[in-house]
């Protein structure tokens, strides 16, 4: 059994060289004073200070966890009742409902970020229809509905699937036995059903909340040049400003908020499930 | 079940909902593909011409290869490596298994945006050209996780002792691997591979930061051609929404068919598998038509530099559309073409060390390339494009005698405003500061450049535009929260273009080529620039230290200053044309922009002024730029 385990050599080579190391470089260069040299190395936290000293950039990290949370609700209110739908079901069509809500994760996301601007443009179709239902329709585009609206469109179909797939697992028999014991449907869904798809909850929300907070492309795409996020900043000072030292503190400062958060929900979904 | 019956219908018309709006955009992309005019709200009648723009565009099809290239090779590797992975850590010990499975959690509870310049750092500090290679080499790390966290729930279903049963009997280790293992767990992998396939094939964000050399894939392309209206985005999304919708009726119907058809003949063998196949010799029968189509765009014909290659630098959207195909066919050569939306953009790839032959920087980056060492000087025997250009941008003070750059498109920047909702009496009298007017509360776009927006703000409050005295800096800055605070300004780069060509507000900040476009297209639009002053300025194309292919670069810059590049150029894109026959000839009386005064810029006006590189006030300027941007933000929230 010793030699298969060998097997795992090369994995754990690549990880040092491919995961490791990039990491540790960034730490490097957020810690280094300016200038892109790894060689003349000259340590110093200003670029920490200057993060957690300027308000713009704390308030454009409030702006970007804001958003991902009202997302991540979004997200839930609409892709539970969906879960909910596709795991009762019947059996035959519930593989082509999973395929309906998988289909267009297939499609580059980019592309169909694109094919927003043209539906939320002024004299767009969203503003058309919202003409022909009486409200009055101003500018849609590059706000923060728009970043929202493209968000929720590329993020909602990863929550319906958890969620589906958590109660999809649930025992019916536990259903009926809650009925036979006199329980309304309410009490059912409140004591029963809900608990059951916690662990599927927590990992949607994970799997919704993560990339949005660190998104670029989208609040670029759908928020114009204004609308700027913490991912923006970071892609900002490596293709714009180039304060490769700037940005990475940026990235270490987001990477060490994200890895927090979900070590905290991860250890929250396996209390669930035992 | 009779409890569920009630909220069925609420769960339904919710899918329901939610679909139209899953596929509306998709349905929108494909329709729009098929329209014959630019727009992208009103059909306006069918035709084909985006796939034809597609085919001829530089590297369209070209990228739809690159992204099915990538995605195969990266599912291929990260496939193979996952699975030994996985089946090797089934039987390590639990302490080396827990580390491991700790790593390889990492690169999936990271942002991904960290990651992705995590790879860049490492690429540029161990001097790694970026390319196909560094692109590949991303890709698989980012898909080897989740085909390891596929494979190991099946493993520990797995009932260990028949590897070791396998080994017992005289199996070499990798023999009870293929033929014990791996067969249990293929479901796991054939997952695995999937998801590694479609990661590969969605990634944006690690590729744009870890390819190089022109190597785009779809993602990048349409992230960088989106700031225009373009519909040939739409025409090679049809084609992936097409390439998606056969592979996914391959992998679901196909064996849902196949079991049917099993099930009726009765015969439990052959059938599937047989469909199977069929349906794997049909998806790469596909994939090599679609790669059959890019290499039609490879261009390269038979010339002098046959089987050479020429990597140009260039702003988007700065050249004519035949120009670079008869470029390629004059020499042979073929041509990679990069874009960048500002000089800072370029510059911070050229001092990280991406190759090209050609750039094409504004005149204040020239300033600084050359004091940095990093363009040569031009070897004046070889050029002969200096005798076409007009005088007014030759030996221009960034570069006196033109020792390294050879002229491209030339202009300043101005005020376009819509001529039905603006009073010219207000432009006049108010010069830029018409940007601080309320009356054009919610009209007004300023362009995302912290240069042109200060630029606006100091030349309004009378001050040089080359500037470096912190009190007037300040008092510009005031200048311009002012502005987005009144007029509640939108701020965008090259979208300005096609919003203001549709007449969506009616005051834009823009270069005055981009205005002569506009003006093309609506005739209510109008360029004034302000008696304050503004900025004049150039762009010209140099070579830097490093390139590759001197030879070819002069070639290239000749090609492009003669008169029918010139021509194609100039009367394309709507800039300045620096070369004196094509400048006479389209600002002539029966010329192409006769009616358009934007193409000719203003010149010798005491109050112009061509930008000066200072790397101090640029990161001031920098610095209180996106704070503008924040207050701009905040009052769009509302």
């Amino acid at each position: 059994m010793k030699s298969m385990s060998r097997l795992a050599i090369p994995y754990i080579i690549w990880g040092a060289l491919m995961i490791f190391l990039p990491m540790l470089l960034i730490v490097i260069y957020s810690i280094t004073k300016e200038g892109n040299g790894i060689l003349s190395i000259a340590f110093t936290f200003e670029h920490y200070k200057k993060f957690f000293t300027d308000p713009d950039f704390l308030v454009i990290l409030f702006r970007s966890l804001v958003i991902a949370v009202k997302t991540t609700i979004l997200c839930l209110i609409i892709g539970y009742p969906i879960g909910y739908y596709i795991s009762r079901s019947k059996p035959s069509i519930q593989n082509t409902l999973v395929l309906l809500v998988t289909v267009p994760m297939w499609i580059n996301m980019l592309v169909r970020t694109y094919a927003w601007i043209g539906i939320l443009s002024d004299g767009g179709l969203a503003q058309q229809s919202l003409k022909l239902l009486g409200f009055d329709p101003s500018t849609l585009l590059y706000t923060e509905g728009a970043v929202i609206l493209g968000m929720v469109y590329n993020f909602l179909p990863f929550m319906v699937l958890q969620i589906n797939s958590a109660l999809a697992k649930m025992d019916n028999s536990l259903l009926e036995a809650s009925a036979d014991l006199g329980a309304d449907n309410k009490m059912t869904f409140m004591k029963v059903t809900l608990p059951l798809s916690v662990p599927g909850i927590l990992s949607g929300i994970s799997l919704v909340f993560l990339p949005c907070v660190s998104s670029f492309f989208i609040p670029k795409m759908l928020g114009g040049g204004k609308y700027m996020m913490i991912g923006n900043v970071i892609e900002n000072q490596f293709i714009n400003v180039g304060e490769w030292a700037f940005g990475s503190t940026i990235a270490v400062i987001i990477a060490l908020v994200m890895m927090i958060s979900m070590y905290a929900v991860r250890n929250l979904e396996k209390r669930q499930s035992y | 079940m009779n409890l569920d019956k009630k909220r069925r219908p609420i769960g339904k018309t919710i899918f329901i909902l939610t679909m139209i709006f899953f596929y509306l955009p998709i349905f929108y992309v494909v329709v729009f593909s098929f329209n014959s005019s630019k727009s992208l709200t009103s059909f306006t009648g069918f035709s084909m011409q985006w796939y034809q723009k597609m085919l001829q565009a530089n590297g369209m099809m070209t990228s739809l290869w690159v992204t099915i290239f990538v995605a195969i090779i990266a599912t291929l590797i990260s496939t193979f490596i996952g699975t030994i992975t996985a089946i090797g850590l089934s039987q390590s010990r639990k302490s080396i298994r827990m580390i491991v499975k700790q790593m390889n959690d990492f690169p999936i509870l990271n942002p991904e945006i960290v990651t992705a310049i995590s790879m860049m750092i490492l690429f540029v500090t161990f001097s790694i050209n970026k390319g196909m290679f560094t692109l590949v080499l991303a890709h698989i790390a980012f898909c080897i996780p989740y085909v390891v966290l596929s494979i190991m729930p099946k493993l520990s279903s797995l009932d260990s002792n028949l590897a070791e049963a396998a080994l017992d009997l005289g199996a070499t280790p990798w023999q009870a691997m293929r033929k014990v293992i791996v067969p249990q767990i293929a479901p796991g992998i054939f997952a695995g591979a999937l998801i590694a396939f479609t990661m590969s094939f969605d990634d944006f964000v690690i590729s744009y930061f870890a390819t190089g050399g022109g190597i785009k894939n779809l993602s990048i392309m349409v992230y960088t051609m989106s700031k225009r209206i373009n519909p040939s985005i739409n025409a090679i999304s049809t084609i992936v929404i097409l390439v998606i919708a056969v592979g996914l009726i391959l992998v679901n119907v196909v064996p849902v068919l196949g079991r049917k058809l099993e099930k009726k003949n009765g015969e439990y063998a052959g059938i599937n598998k047989k469909i199977k196949y069929s349906a794997i010799a049909f998806a790469t029968a596909f994939v090599v038509f679609i790669g059959s189509f890019s290499f039609i765009s490879l261009g390269g014909g038979e010339g002098k530099y046959k089987g050479q290659t020429l990597h140009i630098y260039n702003w988007g959207e700065y050249m004519g559309e035949d120009v670079i195909p008869t470029f390629e066919k004059y020499t042979g050569a073929k041509v990679i073409m990069d874009n960048f939306d500002s000089n800072e953009q370029m510059y911070i790839k050229i001092v990280n060390g991406e190759k090209y032959d050609v750039l094409v920087p504004s005149d204040y980056m020239i300033e600084r390339l050359i004091k940095e060492n990093r363009i040569q000087k031009l070897d004046k025997s070889k050029i002969t494009a200096f005798d076409n250009i007009l005088d007014s941008v030759k030996n221009l003070p960034y570069d006196p005698n033109n020792d390294y750059s050879v002229p491209y498109f030339w202009g300043n920047v101005g005020i376009v405003y819509d001529k039905t909702k603006v009073d010219v009496k207000d432009l006049e009298r108010e010069g830029f500061n018409i940007f601080r007017d309320d009356k054009y509360k919610g009209e007004t776009y300023l362009y995302d450049s912290e240069r042109d927006s200060f630029m606006m703000a100091l030349k309004a409050l009378g001050y040089s535009m080359n500037t470096s005295n912190q009190k007037e800096l300040d008092e510009a800055y005031k200048w311009l929260l002012d502005s987005v605070n009144k007029t509640h300004a939108e701020i965008v780069t090259d979208e300005i273009i096609d919003n203001m060509a549709q007449g969506r507000k009616a005051l834009g900040i823009v270069y005055s080529g981009d205005a002569v476009y506009i003006m093309q297209e609506n005739e209510n639009m109008g360029f004034y620039v302000p008696e304050s002053g503004t900025n004049v300025w150039s762009d010209a194309m140099v070579i830097p230290k490093d390139a590759d292919n001197k030879e070819l670069a002069y070639e290239f810059m000749n090609f492009v200053s003669d008169y029918e590049s010139a021509m194609s150029n100039s009367s394309f894109v709507g800039y300045t044309s620096s070369n004196k026959e094509v400048f006479d000839e389209l600002s002539s009386k029966d010329g192409m922009f006769a009616e358009i005064g934007a193409y000719i810029p203003r010149e010798n006006h005491p109050n112009d002024e061509v930008f000066n590189y200072n790397e101090k006030t640029k990161k001031i300027m920098s610095e209180l730029w996106s704070k503008v941007k924040l207050s701009a933000s905040r009052n769009s929230k509302k």
